[in-house]
C-alpha cells in the first residue's frame, strides 16, 4: 500500500521499508530469535543466566523508552512510572490477596497502558523539554507515594511479594528460576518486538512517522494526531509494564526504586547506546548497558563514571547508536 | 553431560587431595558483604567492610579457620533492598554464601525469604528491625546485634529519669526508624509522657529545617532521634545551626556515635544516646581486640558498628570451627542455641528467634582519652536488654 504519509516522510527521515526489504535479515532475526531460547542449554552458571535475565528485562524497558522516541520523536524522563506501577498493582494485589493472581497479573499490564493512553492524549500535545519534564513529574509523584505512602508496600523498604504456587496453571517458580524465566523473557521480548517491527510497517505505523516528521502536514491533509501519538505512548507504556510485570515475577520483590527517575534515566542511557533507529537497538543497548555495569561495578564503585563515558562516546562519535553500527557494517559488507 | 562433568570434577578433586595432601584440599570460607559503600549510610557500610577485612585477615595470619582460609568480596548497595537483594544474589551465586554486614534493617528483610533458595545464609549486626526476629523470621538469617526491642528496653529506664514530658520523634522513615518511633511512642506513654511530634525523613535527607521547625512549634522539650551516617550528622549541624540542640533535650539511636560524633564535633557534646558496643568495655578479649586494631589502623579505636560486625564475624568463625564445614547449610544448622566467646563476653546465640543474647548500653557525648566521643553512663543486664522472643517467630 503506498500511502499518503509514506511520500510525506521524505528522504531525511527513516525509511524502514528500504531497510527490511531484503529477506536476510528477517532470517538473521529468526535465527536469533530461536537461538536464544537454546542459550539456558548451553550457558551453565546460574549467575550468569540470571544476570541476563536482568538484563532482558531492562531490554523490555528500553525498548518501550526507545520506540517512543523512534514513533514519536519524544523523549520520556519517566518511563519507570509505567515499569513502577505494573509491577506495584501486581506485588500490592497479589500480596493482600484482592484479586486472583490471573487478574491481577491483567490489571498490572492494562492500568498502565491506559493511564499512559489517558495522560497521552494530554501531555503529548506538548513539545520538546516540557513533554520530558512532565513526564519526569508525573514518574515522582507516584515515586513519592510509594515512599511516603507506608500502608501500600512498607515505603522505602519495599515489600517482598509471596505468590501463589500457579499462575494459570503454570508453577509460579517457573518464574523465578533464572533458567526457565531466561526462556520467558526472551519469548516475551521476541514477540513485543515482532510486533513492533509490524506495526513499524504498517499503514499506522507509517502515519506515526508522518506526524513525527511533520504533524502540521499531516493535519492539513486529513489525519487526526493527537490519538496517534497517545497510542504510541501508550504501547511504549504497555511495553514498560510488562517489564514491570516480568521483574516482579522474578525478583518477587517491589520497591520505591522501581518507581525512580533514575530507572527512567538508565532506560533513556539504555535506547540511546543501542541507537533508536532500529527497533532491536534499545534492547541490545539494555544488554550491553547491563554487562558494562557489571564489569566495572566488580571493578570499582564509580561505576557510574564508566557508563557515562560510553554515554559520551557514542552520542559524539556513533550518534546512530550501535545498532546502527552493526546495520552500517553488516549492509556495507553486502554492497 | 552435566552428570559426566560433575564426576569427572570429582574425580579430579579425589586426585587433587591425594597429590596434595589434606592441608590444601581445605575448601576456604567465602564470604559475601553486600553493604552500602556510597550513599547515605556508606560511613555505616564502610564501618562494616573494616571489621571484616580486620577479622579476615586476623583469621588468615592465625593459619585459617581451622584451616579454612577466609577470602571476603565486597558489594555495594547503597542501602537499598532492591540492590542489596541483586548483590547478595550475585555474591551466593559466585559461591560466597555466608553472607554478613548489610546496613539498612530494608536490605536484610529483602534479602531474607531468598536465602534458602541461595542456599545461603545471613548474619545481621547493623540490622535493627524487630521484623527480622519476629514475623520475617527465618532459619537461615542470625542477629548478633541489640534488635530496636533491645534498644527501647535500655531507653526506657533512661526516660524515666528525664523529666521532660513533651517529646518529639525525629526518625528516618525505615523500617528501623518505624520501629524506633513506636516503641518510643510506647515507652513516654507508659510513663504518663507523650510524643507531640512525630518525624519521618527519606533516606539520604539534606534539608532538615522544616522537620526542626516542626518540633519546635510543637513545644518539644526532648528530641529522640533515629537517623544514622550522613543523615545523623546534616541533622545534628542543622538542630544546632536553629538552636534546637540549645533549647531541647537531645537523645537517640545511632545518631551519636563513635564516627557521627567524630564528623559533628562540638555541637554533639552532651547529646545522650544508646551504645551497643564501646572500645571501653572492660572485657579481656574486648582489651585484645582494641589492642590488635590499634595496631592494624594505627590512630583508630574500633567503632560501635565495627565492634558489632566483628561479633557477627566471630560467630561464623566459632561455627566453623565447631562443624568443620563451611558450608551455608552445615553452618546454619550449627549456629542456633549455641554459646559464643566474643569481645562481649560468652554470649548465646537463641534458637529460639536466631538473636544474639547480649547486654545493651546507654551513654552521652563528652571528651574521653582526649576526644569527644559516646561513653557508657548505664549498662543494662543481657537478661533485660534482650527481651524475650516474639512469638510470631516460628523457626
Amino acid at each position: 500500500m503506498t500511502s499518503l504519509p509514506e511520500k510525506l516522510i521524505g528522504a531525511a527521515a527513516p525509511r524502514p521499508l528500504d531497510a527490511q526489504r531484503s529477506k536476510l535479515p528477517l532470517l538473521l532475526a529468526l535465527v536469533v530469535a530461536v537461538g536464544g531460547c537454546v542459550f539456558p542449554f548451553v550457558v551453565t552458571s546460574t549467575l550468569t543466566l540470571s544476570l541476563l535475565t536482568q538484563a532482558l528485562i531492562g531490554a523490555m524497558l528500553a525498548t518501550g523508552v526507545g520506540f517512543l522516541v523512534r514513533q514519536n520523536g519524544m523523549v520520556s524522563f519517566g518511563h519507570a512510572l509505567f515499569y513502577g506501577l505494573g509491577g506495584y498493582i501486581l506485588g500490592v494485589l497479589v500480596s493482600r490477596g484482592i484479586v486472583p493472581i490471573e487478574l491481577a497479573l491483567i490489571l498490572a499490564i492494562v492500568v498502565p497502558t491506559v493511564l499512559a493512553f489517558v495522560l497521552g492524549l494530554v501531555i503529548t500535545r506538548i513539545p520538546g523539554v516540557a513533554f520530558g519534564m512532565l513526564t519526569l513529574a508525573c514518574a515522582q509523584a507516584f515515586y513519592e507515594l510509594a515512599l511516603k505512602v507506608r500502608g501500600l508496600a512498607n515505603g522505602d523498604d519495599g515489600l517482598a511479594v509471596t505468590f501463589p504456587a500457579r499462575i494459570f496453571g503454570v508453577p509460579v517458580s517457573l518464574l523465578q528460576d533464572p533458567h526457565s524465566m531466561f526462556v520467558i523473557c526472551w519469548v516475551v521480548l521476541m514477540i513485543a518486538l515482532g510486533s513492533l517491527w509490524l506495526l513499524m510497517r504498517s499503514h499506522y505505523g507509517l502515519l506515526t512517522f508522518a506526524i513525527k516528521a511533520n504533524e502540521e502536514r499531516a493535519r492539513f491533509i486529513g489525519y487526526e494526531t493527537l490519538v496517534p501519538r497517545a497510542a504510541i505512548y501508550a504501547i511504549s507504556a504497555l511495553l514498560a509494564a510488562t517489564a514491570g510485570v516480568l521483574a516482579t515475577f522474578y525478583n518477587a520483590f517491589i520497591s520505591p526504586d522501581m518507581l525512580h527517575w533514575t530507572l527512567s534515566g538508565s532506560a533513556l542511557i539504555m535506547a540511546i547506546i543501542g541507537g533508536t533507529k532500529a527497533v532491536w537497538g534499545p534492547a541490545l543497548g539494555a544488554v550491553v548497558f547491563f554487562f558494562i555495569k557489571e564489569i566495572a561495578g566488580d571493578a570499582t564503585e564509580h561505576w557510574p563514571a564508566v557508563i557515562g563515558g560510553i554515554l559520551i562516546v557514542v552520542t559524539v562519535f556513533v550518534p546512530i547508536g550501535l545498532s546502527g553500527l552493526l546495520v552500517r557494517v553488516f549492509s556495507g559488507r553486502r554492497a | 553431560m552435566k552428570r559426566t562433568r560433575k564426576t569427572a570434577t570429582a574425580a579430579l578433586a579425589g586426585m587433587l587431595t591425594m597429590a596434595a595432601g589434606s592441608a590444601l584440599a581445605q575448601e576456604p570460607l567465602k564470604i559475601g558483604v553486600p553493604t552500602a559503600l556510597t550513599g547515605t549510610y556508606a560511613d555505616l557500610g564502610n564501618q562494616a567492610k573494616r571489621a571484616i577485612e580486620f577479622a579476615a585477615q586476623q583469621a588468615n595470619a592465625a593459619g585459617g579457620i581451622a584451616g579454612h582460609k577466609v577470602e571476603v568480596e565486597y558489594l555495594d548497595t547503597e542501602a537499598k533492598p532492591d540492590l542489596a537483594r541483586r548483590q547478595a544474589e550475585k555474591l551466593a551465586l559466585q559461591g560466597n554464601k555466608v553472607l554478613i554486614g548489610a546496613v539498612a534493617s530494608g536490605e536484610a528483610l529483602a534479602i531474607a525469604p531468598l536465602l534458602a533458595r541461595w542456599d545461603a545464609l545471613y548474619v545481621a549486626t547493623i540490622n535493627k528491625s524487630d521484623k527480622m526476629t519476629g514475623d520475617s523470621c527465618t532459619a537461615r538469617m542470625f542477629r548478633v546485634n541489640n534488635a530496636d526491642s533491645s534498644d527501647a528496653a535500655t531507653a526506657t529506664p533512661w526516660l524515666k529519669e528525664r523529666k521532660e514530658t513533651e517529646w518529639a520523634v525525629m526518625a528516618a522513615d525505615i523500617a528501623w526508624g518505624r520501629d524506633v518511633a513506636a516503641s518510643f511512642a510506647k515507652s513516654t506513654e507508659s510513663q504518663g509522657k507523650k510524643v507531640v511530634s512525630e518525624n519521618f525523613s527519606p533516606l539520604g535527607t539534606n534539608d532538615f529545617a522544616t522537620y526542626i521547625q516542626k518540633i519546635k512549634n510543637a513545644g518539644a522539650k526532648g528530641v529522640y532521634v533515629a537517623l544514622a551516617g550522613r543523615d545523623a550528622v546534616n541533622f545534628a549541624t542543622q538542630a544546632k545551626q536553629y538552636g534546637l540542640l540549645d533549647s531541647a533535650t537531645v537523645a537517640g539511636v545511632s545518631f551519636v556515635t563513635d564516627n557521627t560524633v567524630a564528623s559533628i564535633g562540638e555541637a554533639a557534646k552532651g547529646i545522650s544516646g544508646i551504645i551497643n558496643y564501646s572500645s571501653t568495655l572492660d572485657t579481656p578479649a574486648n582489651k585484645e581486640f582494641v589492642a590488635a586494631w590499634e595496631k592494624y589502623y594505627p590512630g583508630t579505636t574500633p567503632s560501635n558498628f565495627e565492634g558489632d560486625t566483628y561479633v557477627g564475624m566471630q560467630v561464623i568463625f566459632q561455627a566453623v570451627k565447631a562443624t568443620g564445614s563451611v558450608k551455608a547449610a552445615d553452618l546454619a544448622k550449627a549456629i542456633p542455641g549455641r554459646s559464643y566467646d566474643t569481645i562481649l563476653g560468652n554470649v548465646l546465640l537463641r534458637k529460639e528467634d536466631n538473636q544474639l543474647v547480649r547486654p545493651n548500653y546507654f551513654g552521652i557525648v563528652e571528651q574521653n582519652g582526649g576526644k569527644l566521643r559516646p561513653v557508657i553512663k548505664m549498662s543494662v543486664p543481657a537478661e533485660i536488654a534482650t527481651v524475650a522472643p516474639s512469638p510470631a517467630c516460628k523457626l
